[in-house]
């Protein structure tokens, strides 16, 4: 079909092409592929923001500044202090010092080590914040690290057994102590790499397949539901008839309002006592009582889906209504002088040529409702007992509520293959409408 | 099937569906009609009728500068995400570049991660680059989410066009670029306003990310604005049915203007096979 | 090819009036900044302006987090995680410090503390509790909360005493006066059930960790508790959908006048007692909760406050922190917010008495000297998402309290042992 431009030409075409895709990817890179590989490497480390010594990612072994500068300060605090208090265990906690002392000479014996424990330590003493990773993370060589802890494990332990000779607050002081003592061990940062063990674990918990099962139940249902709704929908608003503007945007305001929003009103709607839909659905028997529809495992995620078909299938129907732009008036004439009806002119007019959008409209919903999130964060929060928990809901609490990244990149990585598999799936199914290149031929 | 003429039937199913689907929100009129204690009742009409909640949801928070806050953030990413967009549509559907599939694949591969696991990065970017509590801070991000769908959709629209418009149009001498503006862009009118209300859309509802990288009341958007009409144990639904409304009547007007040109091709029947 | 100019250059302006926002400062004037959840009462602006009277040197600014403790928690750790400074003092729940503290987010207050001889005892000893860790305070109390048991005073004439004689008065007195249920409290998944299962637990003697981090949840005690909570939240005088109350549902569920009893916080109080939005002004009453084998038990709530260990402010962050928790402070929030102080001997202050007729109440303040903190741990919120998942399950009767508890003991054990 194409005719072939002159070489001069072309030339300046590929270049005024990759100029033009330039932008777009240079964005993708930056603002999406860039976080999705460092999740992908975050996945594969025991890396947790609450726990000091699992917050950076650790390849070789290494001590964390910060936390060594400061408990070394407390603990030789609390032992001048314990040692006045306590005499009973003076011997024992200046014998604690003075491993830790001997252990600090052997680290401070390399200049360069001396110079950043210098540093550190007085930004501490001055309330100064230490953001510099550098300085505060340096790796250590040989086996001092190893030293230190398999040392530090005696004198805690030596520590506690004087602990359990005391009572009373003194034995609570000497336990502080001891975990100092244990937050001291803890500034020795061990690597956390380890590799897929966040995959193996996660793929073999029962929550991990209940949530991709909620996910999958509740993808194929609402994307089901929307496409049929909403071809209908759009087949409507594509007829001329008085008053066609007003209908369009009508039919478009729920997916106006935002998800935030929409969940919330849900909520107020699907309420067991006051909520208006509920009382209906139990009125004309759809359900069996308006409290069941957020309280049952079944009533909460057919609730979810109601909720969701009904905000998205305006977004389908607009996505099917562009592409029924597409169909010339000429192809629905010469299906006319062949005698079709109405329903032949759907199904083999219609339909055939509406395909490749219909698949895009289909892709792009399926992408969006497998990380299906806000919608059930806020309507049901994954309960009860986690019966509309979806996968990104349960990535969302590793992530943010327990800080978990290894565990939560791990979790989003698994949507990320689950999701590309069926993208793989629907642009197979596309084949050559999708790729123009193919097509041109 | 133009031209089959609307009947009443068709009237009455017509307005039996538009009234189901604007149900909730019929009813969240009227809850914003109602005075505090009778919210929760199933009456459909008070006899108290109060503009109470409107004035209540406009005074205790600035709702009417998180609505100029959605539009600049919504309206910027719509335009700069279709100008990208539909320059990495056409080249990929018409300029003989390699690795189109390469492209298109990466593109879709961007839409396929949770958004919550990239907002981490995201929000450290964005607070590195001190964009925090501005709109450009928030537009770069949204205008990424967006190209992958505008990128799609306009390549669909734009591989349907015929190429003997264009070849003429290169006959006349025309550079590549004039042909997209020329010719391409205004064909694909249907396509183009359907992208821009889906982005624009997409960008108005987004609340992760708005909560997370603005902070500060004054740059808050819609979605976020209105999450904090609640306070740690109370909900005050009056204020958020008023809101709701408020916020919503300015797309449904955007809408109705911008509906006409979601089908203008089909009338001027430019689109051929 | 213009237009492209044009959007550029609002790229530039935009970009520009975002930091205009960020003035300069007179050098020995200091900002600071406070994050805190919305607060809808008067407390916060007025705690700042007797502040500022006080330190005319201290400016302190206001950003609001989201309403939702849940994920106000969220972005706290978003932020504070990111290692910015944009935040110099926040309030945190009274479950955080411990997490905040592990996560090297919080300041540690013990030297300021010494410095300035600030006596921490003067609080209940519970709040301390929960604002420390590992023997270092990283957090000052700001107010307290604690579970009580509201009731309607025209339909109850004693309030019950026993969780037995609730079960019973609330089957028996289920429909008066209007009412569609017996008793209302918070089963949805989440937080809150945390707090209502501790309730339970703790009146029949049981525990979910102990002093020394071990899981003891699988006893006969907390066991007892668990069950006693399953027959609730199974009766048949509770409403049908308790299974997704929270607080809000609670508060409509009394107000509107639909329950006899109802489980909440000391809020409810003032709202419940408002002529403009309760129907039911001048019939409510409240009381302890009941109690199990072991008496009472209530599960502590209340906010702390902290201070970012990245601020630039320590020292204005710590004057401000120290204000709020200080008697004038605690004081200015008792009056102008109803929030309940956590020194003790602002109880027996004339003006606090007046403010509200909860802290005047002798069974409140005990109440709130017995209250029974969450488990306080670094994996908190690992803690809770556990607990709130096979509590959920059990209150569902999908499970039974046996088989919660040893289920809890072997999810809880493999989180704290992971160390």
């Amino acid at each position: 079909m194409a005719g072939k431009p002159g070489r001069k030409f072309q030339l300046n075409e590929k270049q005024l092409g990759y100029a033009m895709v330039a932008p777009a990817l240079v964005l993708i890179l930056l603002v999406v592929i860039w976080p999705i590989m460092l999740s992908g490497w975050n996945s594969l480390f025991d890396y947790r923001l609450n726990d000091p010594t699992k917050s950076e990612r650790i390849m070789s072994e290494s001590l964390n500044l910060e936390e060594y500068a400061d408990n070394r300060y407390l603990v030789e605090q609390n032992v001048n202090e314990l040692s006045e208090a306590y005499p009973e265990g003076e011997e024992t906690f200046n014998e604690t010092w003075a491993v830790v002392e001997e252990h600090h000479e052997e680290l401070v014996a390399e200049d360069e080590m001396a110079a950043s424990y210098q540093e550190v330590n007085s930004m501490l003493n001055d309330y100064e914040p230490i953001t510099d990773d550098n300085l505060r993370i340096q790796s250590i060589d040989g086996s001092w690290g190893s030293d230190f802890e398999a040392a530090m494990d005696e004198q805690i332990e030596a520590v506690n057994s004087v602990q359990q000779q005391a009572d009373g607050d003194i034995a609570l002081e000497i336990g502080y102590l001891a975990a100092q003592l244990e937050n001291l061990q803890g500034s020795v940062l061990s690597p956390n790499f380890v590799g897929l063990q966040n995959y193996t674990d996660y793929l073999s918990d029962g929550r991990t397949w209940t949530a991709l099962t909620n996910t999958t139940f509740f993808t194929i249902v609402s994307v089901g539901a929307e496409l049929i709704i909403g071809l209908g929908v759009a087949l409507l608003i594509n007829r001329t008839f008085k008053g066609r503007g007003i209908v369009r945007a009508s039919v478009l305001v729920p997916w106006a309002i935002p998800t935030a929003v929409a969940a919330m009103m849900w909520s107020y709607l699907f309420d067991g006592q006051s909520g208006i839909v509920a009382h209906y659905m139990a009125a004309i028997g759809l359900i069996s009582d308006p409290g069941s529809l957020l309280t049952t495992a079944s009533g909460s995620m057919f609730s979810i889906i109601f909720a969701d078909v009904w905000k998205t299938t305006p977004y389908m129907a607009l996505l099917l209504l562009a592409g029924l732009q597409t169909i010339p008036n000429t192809q629905y004439e010469a299906a006319e002088v062949d005698g079709a009806g109405r329903v032949q002119k759907f199904f083999f007019v219609t339909l055939p040529l509406l395909k490749s959008a219909i698949l895009v409209a289909l892709l792009f919903r399926t992408l969006d409702a497998f990380r299906v999130f806000d919608l059930i964060y806020v309507l049901t929060g994954g309960g009860p007992a986690n019966a509309t928990e979806s996968i990104s809901v349960f990535a969302y609490k590793a992530l943010f509520e327990q800080q978990n990244f290894g565990a939560g990149s791990a979790l989003s990585v698994i949507v990320f293959v689950c999701v590309a598999i069926i993208s793989f799936i629907f642009v197979k199914l596309l084949g050559s409408d999708l790729f123009p290149e193919r097509a041109k031929k | 099937m133009l031209k089959n003429q609307a009947g009443i039937r068709f009237y009455i199913f017509l307005a039996i569906f538009v009234f189901l689907v604007m149900f909730p929100f019929i009813w969240i009129f009227l809850t914003s009609l109602k005075p505090q204690n009778e919210l929760t009742s199933f009456a459909w009409f008070t006899s108290n009728a109060t503009l109470e909640s409107y004035a209540s949801a406009i005074t205790t928070r600035p709702l009417f500068r998180y609505m100029l806050n959605s539009f600049v953030v919504s309206g910027l990413t719509t335009v700069l995400s279709l100008l990208i967009a539909s320059f990495t549509a056409y080249a990929v559907t018409r300029l003989p570049i390699r690795g189109k599939t390469l492209i298109l694949g990466l593109v879709l591969a961007s839409s396929m991660f949770p958004p919550i696991a990239i907002l981490s990065p995201i929000f450290n970017f964005v607070t590195d680059t001190g964009l925090r509590n501005s709109y450009i801070g928030l537009v770069i991000p949204y205008i990424t989410i967006s190209l992958p769908l505008a990128i799609w959709i306009l390549a669909t629209f734009f591989q349907k066009i015929p190429w003997e418009l264009e070849e003429s149009a290169k006959l006349d001498g025309a550079t590549p670029f004039q042909t997209y503006r020329q010719i391409i862009l205004p064909l694909a009118t249907p396509g183009i306003f359907t992208t821009a209300i889906l982005v624009f859309v997409a960008a108005w509802n987004e609340y992760l990310f708005a909560l997370a990288i603005n902070t500060a009341d004054a740059w808050r958007t819609i979605p976020v604005g209105i999450s904090f009409y609640q306070s740690e144990y109370t909900v005050p639904w009056g204020d958020i049915s008023a809101a709701t409304v408020i916020v919503t009547i300015p797309i449904v007007i955007l809408v109705l203007i911008f509906q006409r040109r979601i089908v203008s091709g089909l009338t001027s029947g430019s689109v051929k096979e | 090819m213009k237009k492209a100019a044009a959007v550029t250059g609002a790229f530039i302006m935009l970009a520009g009036c975002s930091t205009a926002d960020i003035s300069p400062t007179a050098e020995d004037e200091v900002t600071i900044t406070y994050a805190r959840g919305v607060d809808t009462t008067n407390a916060t602006d007025a705690t700042i302006k007797a502040f500022e009277e006080e330190h005319p040197n201290i400016n302190v600014e206001v950003r609001e987090m989201p309403p939702d403790t849940g994920e106000q928690h969220n972005q706290y750790a978003t932020i504070l995680s990111s290692g910015s400074d944009e935040i110099d003092v926040f309030a945190a729940d009274v479950v955080w410090p411990a997490e905040f503290a592990q996560a090297g987010y919080a300041l540690p207050l013990d030297r300021l503390i010494e410095r300035d001889n600030v006596d921490i005892d003067a609080h209940f000893p519970a709040t301390i509790e929960s604002t420390s860790y590992n023997g270092r305070q990283f957090a000052m109390p700001a107010y307290t909360d604690a579970g009580l048991l509201f009731y309607r005073k025209d339909i109850v004439d004693e309030p019950p005493e026993t969780w037995e004689e609730l079960e019973t008065m609330a089957a028996d007195l289920q429909g008066e006066e209007g009412t569609s249920f017996g008793y209302a409290m918070q089963a949805s998944q989440y937080e809150g059930l945390v707090t209502n299962a501790i309730e339970y637990i703790g009146a029949y003697g049981g525990q979910i960790i102990n002093e020394n981090q071990e899981v003891v949840v699988n006893s006969p005690e907390a066991i007892e508790g668990i069950q006693k909570m399953i027959d609730v939240t199974q009766s048949d005088f509770v409403p049908n959908n308790i299974l997704n109350f929270q607080e809000i549902e609670t508060e409509n569920a009394f107000i509107n006048g639909n329950t006899v009893f109802a489980r909440n916080w000391p809020y409810l109080l003032s709202t419940s007692t408002d002529p403009e939005i309760s129907n039911i002004p001048d019939n409510v009453g409240f009381t302890t909760l009941p109690s199990g084998s072991d008496g009472t038990a209530s599960a502590l709530g209340g906010w702390t406050t902290m201070i970012n260990k990245n601020s630039e402010e320590v020292e204005a962050s710590w004057e401000f922190v120290k204000f709020m928790s200080s008697e004038q402070g605690q004081k200015i929030g008792a009056l102008e917010g109803s929030r309940a102080p956590t020194i003790e001997s602002l109880y027996d202050d004339e003006d606090i008495q007046e403010a509200n007729a909860l802290f005047a109440d002798d069974a409140f303040v005990e109440t709130l000297q017995n209250a029974v903190p969450r488990p306080v741990t670094a994996d908190y919120p690992e803690v809770s998402d556990i607990m709130q998942i096979e509590l959920s399950r059990a209150a569902a009767g999908e499970i039974t309290a046996e088989e919660a508890a040893a289920n809890l003991e072997r999810k809880l054990s493999a989180v704290l042992n992971e160390e």
